[in-house]
């Protein structure tokens, strides 16, 4: 869900090399003061910030106080805001009017685990930091012995509508058949929510999904789901901004090298149940 | 489990998110209702130019997903320069897709009131706007009120889908706290409740102005219009607080007629109504040949004829009701309705309302056509009061007058639907008396009743006729004609066939095609009295 793209991403992105532009002298510390410094444009602005509060572990809603949005994505805003020195506030939105509303000017960026790829940088700047895994989750127990991508033939597999695991999925049954093995079953959820209840109530045999958002997940339940196996993706992950911003661009930039430096990055990733050898050197991506 | 249950039904996070629902649920029905109204008079105009830009709209609008219609508006007008924020983008997008199906309800249900009552209340001389105000509205409303709640209803719980464009309603509110804890079950049966709970101020609503608006149910009973008079919702029927009616005691007609209206007092031979080569096709059909027909003051003219003769046509034009195809008519020497062009043909005014008013002609139909949600004799003073402006407490002094002077003292507060036909069509009589007017239109006023009810309407046109009153009467009684008309007109084909005497054209017709047209009357009236 988190991973919503469309075929000819996925192609472009498969063929086509990353462009990367170098980084200015890294920063060292913080100076929020510094603001007009630095980044003149953004003096008297308070950033829009687009984030989808329904996405456990990047940004949701604080179990003891709804009004917070924490989470990595969340808390990583909090952080770079503080070190840039301007102010920003959330807009929250469903995740697929997230980007639409960056494009047409109604918020300055989305911070919501949006995954790089060069037909989105047609639209709007990329900083990431981050490498996307997926995972695959099962009932307790693994009752159909799934310990990898090449044990799902033949099972029903469920995935997010138009995410990154269903082009996988789709794939991966074609080669099934081929392989005189049967076809997948796939289903599609619209949130992870629904795709957990396929899950539990046996509607489905296995969900692949984000995989910090579905070791959440099982977190949550712990009697009832286990992980099945991790892939690692090549998807960087970071927020989109307005290409009418390269200020905010560049104080992202600055400020999530710094984040990266004094470990703030790693610590939150761990205490969200992310793997911290997901964290990648920050990066610009204009195109 | 419960107590957490009980947590997220009373979360200020979710109930302000219900908030956030309704307001735009209410502000987007209220003004989706305005302009829902707008379009739908514009798609019932006789004016194509006006009918297709309504229908091309509501065809538009309806026709495309609102989820899209809202990413338009939020996303893709900041291109032009209009960037509007989330909540009067939600209103804006939400009010604009009401009014384009509340448009078709009202619509349906102006077209479920008969037309008969649009006709009644323009021969009575009321503009458009206010038939449609006080007559086709009210009426209207039964068939309205349940499509409309349908509409508030759906609309207070599809503002989720405006969380695409950043509305954090309850629906997304409640999807945020299942995203973080999965607990789908307790949270969005929490969430239904509330939802359920603001529909239910919706229904309960409907029940309300349901009974409001049922003309058929007798007024002032029920707990909800007690409790509208006591918190000063409603007024208490206009007739409800007069005294009773002088009921028993009926006035001579005469003296009423005197009393009322002016023109009959200074009677003098002179002509009223002149018809001169009046001409109307219907399509390829010609309706009316070529008509002459002069009408002098105090004189009581009967047309007889087959029916498809083209006699109603041609009372319904005399007060422009249907518009001369050729001719033309005056009533005390004006148009009614039309100015003389240069040239010397017709054209219709711009206030053809004001031009029925001041030509001030009575009009009773076949089939009565009362106004069904009114009481007789609210039925009386609309126009009146309304039109000619006369003070409501003396309209309603002469209304009660009238009714007793029809014999109706003890029906004044009774809705049409509670009278027989044989009353309803003298409070029609009464009703169209209460403007005081110069001449009275019978359309076939008897054809609709049971025999036995004939007598009573007749009676009544027979005390108008010995107060002097101009009349012309459409009719197929032949003895009543014979009673109280001073000039019979036949006419067959759209033409006048023969006129005179009573005496002459219905004892010794001049023509074959009236002594057929006699022959077959008797013969009707012989089997009616047989049976």
């Amino acid at each position: 869900m988190r991973s919503l793209i469309f075929g000819t991403a996925i192609a472009t992105l498969m063929l086509g090399p990353f462009a990367v532009l170098p980084a200015s002298a890294a920063e060292t510390k913080c100076e929020p003061a510094a603001l007009a410094a630095k980044y003149p444009s953004l003096v008297g602005k308070t950033v829009r910030v687009a984030q989808d509060p329904q996405g456990p572990p990047y940004a949701f809603r604080d179990p003891e106080n709804f009004d917070e949005l924490i989470g990595l994505d969340a808390d990583l805003v909090r952080a770079a805001f503080a070190c840039i020195g301007v102010p920003f506030e959330f807009k929250t939105g469903s995740w697929s009017g997230l980007l639409p509303s960056v494009i047409a000017g109604q918020a300055d960026l989305m911070w919501s685990n949006l995954y790089y790829t060069p037909t989105r940088a047609e639209q709007v700047d990329f900083v990431t930091f981050l490498l996307a895994a997926t995972r695959g989750v099962v009932r307790k127990g693994n009752p159909k012995n799934i310990h990898s991508l090449d044990d799902a033939c033949g099972v029903r597999a469920a995935a997010g509508l138009g995410t990154v695991e269903y082009a996988m999925f789709s794939g991966l049954s074609d080669k099934c058949v081929a392989a005189g093995k049967p076809p997948l079953e796939i289903v599609t959820y619209p949130d992870r929510p629904t795709g957990i209840r396929m899950l539990l109530n046996d509607r489905a045999d296995l969900l692949m999904g984000d995989a910090g958002g579905n070791a959440y997940t099982i977190k949550l339940y712990p009697d009832e789901l286990e992980s099945a196996y991790t892939i690692l993706t090549n998807y960087k992950v970071g927020p989109g901004i307005s290409k009418s911003l390269p200020e905010l661009r560049q104080g992202i930039f600055d400020a999530m090298q710094i984040l990266q430096a004094d470990g703030t990055q790693k610590a939150l990733m761990e205490k969200y149940g992310i793997d911290p050898e997901l964290q990648r050197p920050v990066e610009v991506h204009t195109n | 489990m419960s107590t957490e249950f009980l947590h997220y039904l009373s979360s200020r996070f979710l109930l302000e998110g219900a908030l956030l629902a309704i307001e735009i649920a209410v502000v987007s029905m209220a003004l989706g209702l305005v302009l829902g109204l707008g379009l739908a008079l514009l798609r019932l105009s006789r004016h194509a130019a006006l009918r297709s830009p309504a229908w091309c709209y509501i065809w538009f609008v309806r026709g495309t997903p609102l989820l899209l219609q809202l990413v338009f508006i939020y996303d893709v007008l900041p291109a032009v320069g209009i960037k509007l924020d989330t909540f009067t983008t939600a209103i804006i997008g939400f009010s604009l897709n009401e009014a384009a199906f509340c448009a078709e309800i009202i619509r349906g249900g102006v077209l479920s009131v008969n037309r008969s009552q649009a006709i009644a209340a323009a021969a009575l001389g009321m503009p458009g706007a206010l038939t449609l105000r006080r007559i086709i509205l009210p009426q209207a409303m039964r068939a309205i009120l349940p499509g409309i709640a349908n509409q508030a209803i759906s609309m207070i719980k599809s503002t989720s889908i405006a969380s695409v464009i950043m509305v954090n309603e309850l629906t997304f509110r409640a999807e945020q706290i299942v995203g973080q804890n999965f607990k789908f079950f307790t949270v969005f049966t929490a969430a239904a409740l509330i939802y359920l709970a603001m529909t239910s101020c919706v229904a309960v609503g409907q029940i309300a102005a349901e009974r409001r608006f049922d003309f058929l149910r007798e007024r002032g009973d029920g707990p909800f219009a007690r409790l509208a008079a006591a918190i000063g919702l409603r007024r208490p029927s206009e007739a409800a607080v007069e005294p009773e009616p002088p009921a028993g005691r009926r006035e001579q007609m005469p003296a009423l007629i005197g009393d009322l209206c002016h023109d009959v007092a200074n009677a003098g031979m002179r002509p009223v109504i002149v018809c001169r080569n009046v001409q109307k096709a219907y399509g390829d059909r010609q309706v009316l040949q070529s008509i002459d027909l002069t009408v002098s003051r105090g004189e009581v003219v009967v047309i007889m004829g087959p029916s498809g003769s083209g006699k109603s046509t041609l009372l319904r034009m005399i007060n422009h009701l249907e518009p001369l195809d050729w001719g033309e008519i005056t009533v005390d020497g004006k148009h009614v309705g039309y100015q003389r062009m240069p040239g010397g043909g017709f054209r219709p005014t711009g206030n053809l309302a004001r031009a029925r008013a001041e030509a001030r002609i009575g009009m009773v139909f076949q089939h009565f056509n009362l106004f069904e949600h009114l009481t007789a004799l609210e039925n009386l003073i609309e126009a009146p009061i309304r039109v000619y402006r006369r003070p409501p407490e003396q309209a309603r002094a002469i209304g009660l007058r009238l009714l007793a002077g029809v014999g109706l003292g003890d029906h004044v507060d009774h809705l049409p639907h509670r009278l027989s036909g044989g009353q309803q069509q003298r409070v029609a009589i009464a009703r169209a008396l209460a403007v005081s007017p110069r001449v009275m239109l019978f359309d076939e006023p008897t054809s609709a009743l049971d025999p036995e009810l004939v007598g009573e309407v007749l009676g009544v046109i027979r005390g108008l006729a010995e107060a002097g009153m101009t009349m012309i009467i459409v009719t197929h009684e032949v003895g009543f004609a014979r009673d109280v008309a001073d000039r019979i007109v036949f006419m067959d084909d759209g033409v006048i066939v023969e006129e005179g005497p009573p005496g002459q054209v219905l004892d010794q017709p001049v023509q074959e095609r009236t002594r057929r047209f006699l022959r077959r009357v008797a013969h009707k009236e012989d089997e009616n009295i047989a049976a």
